[in-house]
């Protein structure tokens, strides 16, 4: 295949998606903002992210979710920007859907009920970035311990941590005080 | 062989209790069952080591047991988490005496390159550590040679102490063994050499001198 050709192609699918995405969305404020990594990317406020991504599951076609993730843009303002990233095993695109929060409510609505499987990323979202989201049952930390206080991929966060032996020695020593009360003392 | 010498009544730790003492090291230090705490890449290599290929049942290290309550000797063998830590502890906790921890990796022994925040930066801060292997990951070879350290290490404890008084350590002097303190110096040859250092196949130089000039 020859150069043009295959530049013919990429465009020809790239406008197919394109007018999938505008489609789906016919009807509200969303609409494609940029193409990035050949993948189209729409800015969305977090009250019409619901509304997005359910239209773009049912009427785009983009059945599964990629994955869910946050970037901490600090300092800039709104602070976080949570972006779930679309796949459509029919027509194999992607679609990519940015919102952005501040920090002071950094909450989105959760996309559980359209894909079960979103729960764990977005635990992981919450545990690293400290993003709520708004109907997940268990919004509990995934990767760091229960009781950390710190999410870890803030960029204000040091990568050696803050006190990262604090909840092992709280521990050891509540373990020493059950086994040896004497010598605890 | 030392030479047999007559007991010496005047201090605690006679010519008996060391002969006891002896024979009980003998058994603890030839039947190590290994711990495997296998956390991560190193975990992998402990295998290998643990298979046919290393055959520690040379060195009565063969067994390895899954259940804490029936091993002498913890490797912790890959990147130990804070999170983990907990875990790793009660699993020591759970080992009953005599028990001994080697630290295999620089990433259980140091941290290693992960200077972050998840990682404990040298199980020596939750766990009392005797033999660090460095390495990443360390042959088998190194673990082995880590696991004959400690036997050496045994060798010198004084098990009975409690019953007959004496020493904590005792002490090899007199034993005419060259190489019984674990970490003694021992004549460097050739085969010390990395396979590639081209000294190796010369075999002109000593080790650890400056290469003559052809
Ligand atoms: S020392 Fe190297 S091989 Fe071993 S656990 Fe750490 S990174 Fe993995």
């Amino acid at each position: 295949m020859s150069e043009e050709t295959m530049k013919a192609a990429r465009d020809e699918r790239r406008t197919a998606t394109m007018a999938r995405i505008a489609g789906a969305l016919e009807g509200t404020r969303a609409k494609t903002a940029e193409v990035r990594d050949a993948t189209p990317c729409i800015l969305v406020r977090p009250d019409e992210l619901t509304d997005v991504l359910t239209r773009l599951k049912e009427r785009g076609g983009f059945d599964t979710v990629t994955f869910v993730t946050a970037v901490d843009l600090a300092p800039a303002t709104p602070r976080f920007e949570v972006v779930h990233q679309l796949y459509s095993i029919a027509h194999t695109d992607r679609v990519r859907v940015k919102t952005a929060v501040t920090e002071e409510a950094a909450s989105v609505p959760s996309c559980i009920a359209l894909w079960p499987g979103a729960a764990y990323m977005e635990r992981e979202c919450f545990d690293m970035f400290g993003v709520r989201f708004d109907g997940h049952a268990g919004l509990k930390r995934l990767l760091m311990p229960e009781g950390y206080i710190y999410h870890p991929l803030r960029k204000d966060f040091p990568h050696q941590g803050i006190e990262p032996d604090r909840l092992y020695r709280e521990w050891d020593a509540e373990r020493r005080r059950e086994f040896d009360p004497e010598a605890a003392r | 062989m030392g030479s047999l010498t007559p007991a010496d009544t005047s201090s605690e730790g006679g010519f008996f209790t060391t002969q006891i003492n002896a024979v009980v090291n003998w058994g603890r230090k030839n039947s190590l069952w290994p711990m495997p705490l296998g956390l991560s890449c190193c975990g992998i290599e402990l295998m290998a080591m643990i298979g046919p290929k290393f055959d520690i049942a040379r060195f009565g290290a063969e067994a390895a047991r899954f259940s804490p309550r029936q091993c002498d000797v913890m490797i912790v063998a890959g990147t130990l988490t804070w999170k983990m830590a907990q875990a790793a502890r009660t699993i020591y906790d759970q080992m009953p005496e005599p028990k001994w921890v080697i630290a295999m990796g620089v990433c259980s022994s140091t941290g290693g390159m992960y200077d972050s925040y998840a990682v404990v930066q040298g199980i020596d801060s939750i766990l009392p550590v005797d033999i660090y292997v460095p390495g990443c990951p360390p042959r088998p070879d190194a673990v082995i040679d880590a696991l004959l350290k400690l036997q050496k290490k045994i060798e010198r404890e004084s098990p009975l102490k409690d019953i007959f008084g004496g020493p904590d350590v005792i002490d090899d002097r007199g034993t005419d063994q060259r190489t019984y303190q674990p970490n003694a110096a021992v004549d460097k040859s050739k085969l010390d050499l990395h396979p590639h250092d081209p000294r190796a196949r010369r075999g002109s130089v000593a080790h650890g001198e400056p290469e003559a000039k052809a």
